[in-house]
């Protein structure tokens, strides 16, 4: 009881959190929603069992990528007459596709998606067995995930560090 | 999970007890601030409400309460009375899964007519034992930054504006070395229950295999280097001088709280030292043995119970003082050296430090 009280308001607040984001105009107000709506999530993963999901789900979403985004956002400072308005034919055929999608997908969940509890199987998610998992089952996609990752870096570092490239060959040219 | 009636009772006495201390860091952290800076500056400091000054925090708490509540005519009106609840909210929950004292058992009693605790009940001084832990303090510490930034861009303020993007760009950039540097101190416990990471270190080091040669086994010996970077950046962390860049008076008049009064602002001042707070009891329970008393084993019985909380009482009231003691000693950073010592090289530092407690815990030293 005390659960399915606490599932329903933090449902409630991740739907109206993302509805916020989509529909209001100020987007300093749409990123403090989103975070609102991640934290929600990760109340969800609580209540499913998987503190661990919850924490992580907190900690990178809502700590680290939300923040980036907030500070873009604030670093720019967009006034809102800069943001161009859509026609209205283009509102109406993106609410129609958005709701259609929305209900097809939520029909198909509803109809093929298992609401009880498999029974007597141990789920764990702590620290220790998704570590072992990424370690021992994962290694091969783990590592090649860090490698893009490196490339990633290597590749922003490079866009930034316009005079290192001038310099390498050798002066006059113009980036 | 079921609970009883003695665990839900337990519960809220913990719960109450903590807030209370929380709450009260920061009238008595103010009046240290007041005093130790002017032990420093050779003057007095106030002195005249109270003995010692004591009652000049509930002066100023008074002052916040009747000054008036200014509302910029620019500023966007949610985002600028919502921040400052933003920045207070982490640094009151954190607290929760810090083990502050060693548990002890609750003999059978027999009270008002009712058996109370049969057979002995285990008292665990810590709110939320959750195996998780550390993770957790780590996701609420990192909504705080929310708090300044918001405070900020709301208040459509070029200091404020400038103010929280300082903030958020610092909060960022330190985590990574905070959170990497007491990663060592979690590979010692094998746990991220802080509970454990205390346990871990209550024993002995015994040097070069003489037997009376022995430091208690604190986190701080083997990892030193791990130590100094976790405390630096809850410097950068709180925004506490030397690293104070998110309201720098002397260029952003007061940064991201600059169009702030009354309780609004004393909300920004409560989370400031709160978080101090967290982040002393924090660092005390990682590297300085928590509640551990060095050379004593504490009993468990409620005597033990209030020493070992006694100890952690001033381990984290000693922390808290260097936070004052650095704030009127060293002079402020330039920004940019601080964001190039943040990532080049106490983030090296820290996964320098990681390598060297891997190793030593390879060859089974620690």
């Amino acid at each position: 009881m005390f659960e399915l009280v606490i599932f329903f308001f933090f449902a409630a607040v991740a739907v109206i959190g993302a509805l916020t984001v989509v529909l209001h105009p100020n987007q300093v107000v749409g990123a403090i929603s989103l975070v609102l709506s991640f934290f929600a999530l990760a109340v969800m993963y609580v209540l499913l069992g998987a503190p661990f999901m919850a924490a992580l789900q907190v900690i990178i979403y809502a700590g680290a990528i939300m923040v980036l985004f907030l500070f873009v956002i604030m670093l720019l400072n967009v006034e809102r007459d800069e943001i161009v308005v859509s026609r209205p034919v283009q509102r109406f055929l993106g609410y129609t596709a958005g709701s259609a999608f929305g209900l097809t997908v939520s029909y198909y969940l509803l109809k093929a998606a298992v609401i009880e509890a498999p029974e007597g199987s141990i789920f764990l998610s702590d620290a220790r067995s998704v570590g072992m998992r990424l370690f021992e089952a994962y290694i091969f996609p783990f590592e090649m995930v860090s490698i893009l990752l490196l490339a990633a870096i290597v590749g922003a570092l490079l866009l930034t560090q316009r005079d290192v490239r001038r310099d390498a060959t050798g002066g006059g040219e113009t980036v | 999970m079921a609970f009883d009636t003695t665990d839900i009772v337990l519960t809220v006495v913990k719960i109450a007890f903590v807030l209370a201390i929380t709450l009260s860091i920061t009238p008595v952290m103010v009046w240290v601030e007041r005093r130790g800076s002017a032990l420093i500056q050779d003057r007095p400091g106030p002195n005249r409400v109270g003995p010692f000054g004591l009652l000049q925090s509930l002066a100023d708490a008074l002052k916040f309460i009747l000054k008036e509540d200014v509302l910029p005519a620019q500023a966007h009106r949610w985002l600028y009375t919502l921040a400052p609840v933003f920045g207070l909210i982490p640094a009151v929950v954190t607290i929760s899964v810090v083990p502050f004292a060693r548990s002890f058992v609750i003999p059978e009693m027999n009270v008002f007519g009712r058996t109370w605790f049969e057979g002995g009940r285990i008292f665990e001084p810590i709110i939320a034992d959750v195996n998780i832990g550390i993770l957790l303090i780590f996701a609420l510490a990192s909504l705080g930054v929310y708090g300044m930034a918001l405070a900020g861009w709301s208040s459509n303020n070029k200091y404020s504006l400038f103010g929280g993007i300082r903030a958020s760009a610092q909060m960022i950039s330190y985590e990574l070395a905070l959170t990497l540097a007491a990663i060592g101190a979690l590979m010692g416990a094998g746990s991220l229950r802080l509970t454990e990471v205390v346990y871990r270190q209550t024993g002995y080091f015994v040097l070069f295999g003489i037997d009376w040669l022995r430091i208690p086994a604190w986190n701080i010996f083997p990892m030193f280097l791990g130590f100094i970077v976790f405390y630096v950046a809850t410097f950068a962390e709180t925004n506490r001088l030397p690293f104070d860049f998110a309201e720098a008076e002397a260029e952003l008049v007061a940064g991201y709280h600059t169009e702030y009064s009354s309780m609004k602002f004393a909300m920004f001042f409560m989370a400031e030292y709160m978080a101090m707070g967290t982040i002393s009891a924090l660092t005390a329970t990682l590297f300085l043995g928590g509640w551990d008393i060095p050379w004593y084993d504490e009993p468990a019985t409620f005597v033990g119970f209030l020493l070992s909380g006694l100890a952690f009482l001033i381990k984290v009231s000693f922390l808290l003082f260097v936070f004052v003691w650095v704030r009127w000693t060293l002079p402020r950073l330039k920004y940019d050296y601080l964001m190039k010592i943040g990532w080049k090289v106490f983030l090296p530092m820290a996964i320098l430090n990681i390598l060297i407690v891997a190793i030593l815990i390879a060859f089974r030293w620690i």
